[in-house]
């Protein structure tokens, strides 16, 4: 029997993964890294048609790894093509930077009021605070502080994550500032030492789907492998 | 007159409260019809809203500025409307079901809704099923809105259906279900009536169900 034939890995992902992965991901191992904008889940029904052409523009059939999860209805619609998609079975960034689904739920049934911040949010993705800064000068500090009050009066906890302690004193201080602005909503400030688990596992599955050319596909309920032709749906992602 | 209906929808669009509650006193004072100034120029403004902000084609600062503006041209109307002796059309019991603290599409249902004629009773963010429960019990609405904004939250949707059924009141009301995530196959997954894909139509939707579309 000839041994399979080994499919390019080509990485797809958000921004806010971007350290993480790029901390992770094997010197070698990827032919392509494109990180997205952050912004891309705020329009969830944009997301995967701006993902499809990413995909589309691959000159060669390849394993895509997903640094994505469901995102609203952000990847429901994507289409594999002549390519293998790998995703994690997650629905949304904060389960990848908490290690588990298990963990995310867990966090998420204790307190549904919680806002994330991490490194990735921190440095490429968006905060209260930086949403206030953004507002005010389109539409004043008065205004700008009803739109904040609107839009996160019903949060209760800002949790800072890090894989390690000394990420955690590095940006402390940063968080501690988005904290003094949330203590507004009355908004309790965390931090949690997350894991890089999930992530760990994502590009250990990657390589070992890219050595055998994608011909047996694991089944494992922390990850979603679409086969060529394949669509990527949401209640794939349902657990 | 649809310049003024146009200004009015216009100013919506734009956030602009105090131009939208100056202009609606002014269809007033030229003595439109209150119902006619909703129809032709508030519903069409915010539905507008809805449409654009499911698109993606306007963020939710904007919205929350038009959705300012119509409550405030709202304010002006509603005495009028009332002693106009407009009928309401139905009954609606709102909520953002368990888990789920976002209550800015919720709010533009409600009021596109309120805007077609219903009553409104908004019971709020993070409902859990047994408030839905307790509230179809004591409002008897015509139809039961749940919105989700998280993939995690849309879950709970599911359970709040069961719950219904369980609770033997699933015959006496419709069930509409709209949020981000949730999409037309997974509301017919959990056995909702309907889905609506933004604010206008979930207010048409409602309208569906009551026999006034």
């Amino acid at each position: 029997m000839s041994s399979p034939e080994k499919l390019p890995v080509v990485v797809v992902s958000c921004q806010v993964l971007q350290d993480l992965l790029t901390g992770l991901l094997p010197a070698g191992l990827a032919e392509q890294v494109t990180f997205m904008d952050y912004g891309l889940h705020r329009v969830p029904g944009k997301m995967a048609g701006t993902l499809q052409e990413v995909l589309d523009d691959l000159e060669q059939p390849s394993l895509v790894v997903l640094g994505y999860g469901l995102c609203g209805t952000g990847l429901k619609g994507l289409r594999a093509g002549p390519h293998t998609l790998l995703v994690p079975r997650v629905d949304d960034c904060i389960a990848l930077l908490l290690g588990s689904y298990h963990a995310y739920m867990r966090e998420f049934q204790a307190v549904p009021g919680t806002y994330y911040l991490s490194k990735g949010w921190l440095e490429s993705g968006s905060h209260p605070l930086k949403e206030y800064h953004e507002y005010v000068p389109v539409y004043g500090e008065k205004e700008a502080m009803w739109l904040m009050d609107q839009q996160y009066q019903h949060y209760e906890r800002l949790v800072l994550v890090a894989h390690n302690q000394a990420d955690l004193e590095t940006y402390r201080p940063q968080a501690e500032e988005v904290s003094r602005f949330c203590e507004r909503w009355a908004m309790r400030y965390e931090e949690m030492l997350g894991s890089d688990q999930y992530v760990r596992r994502l590009i250990e599955l990657a390589e070992q789907l890219a050595s055998n050319g994608a011909s047996a596909p694991m089944a494992d309920k922390d990850f979603l492998i679409v086969p060529p032709g394949g669509e990527i749906r949401q209640e794939s992602f349902m657990r | 007159m649809s310049r003024l209906y146009e200004r009015i929808s216009t100013a919506i669009m734009e956030g602009d409260a105090d131009k939208t509650a100056k202009l609606v006193q002014r269809g007033i004072d030229q003595e439109l019809a209150a119902k006619e100034i909703l129809d032709n120029a508030m519903v069409v403004g915010m539905g507008e809203v809805g449409v654009r902000f499911k698109a993606g084609d306007m963020f939710v600062p904007e919205v929350l500025m038009s959705a300012d503006s119509m409550q405030a041209g709202l304010e002006v109307l509603r005495p009028h409307l009332v002693a106009s002796g407009v009928k309401l059309i139905g009954k609606i019991l709102m909520g953002t079901v368990k888990g789920d603290l976002h209550d800015i599409g919720k709010n533009l249902v409600n009021m596109m809704c309120e805007g077609a004629g219903f009553e409104i009773v908004d019971i709020g963010f993070n409902v859990d099923p047994e408030k839905f429960i307790e509230a179809i019990k004591e409002h008897q609405p015509d139809v039961v809105g749940m919105s989700a904004m998280l993939t995690t939250t849309m879950r709970a949707m599911a359970q709040t259906i069961k719950a219904i059924e369980e609770a033997g009141l699933r015959d006496q009301v419709k069930i509409m279900v709209g949020g981000a995530p949730v999409d037309a196959a997974f509301a017919e997954r959990i056995g909702a009536d309907g889905y609506g894909s933004n604010a206008p139509a979930g207010s048409d939707l409602a309208k569906k169900f009551v026999g006034a579309a």
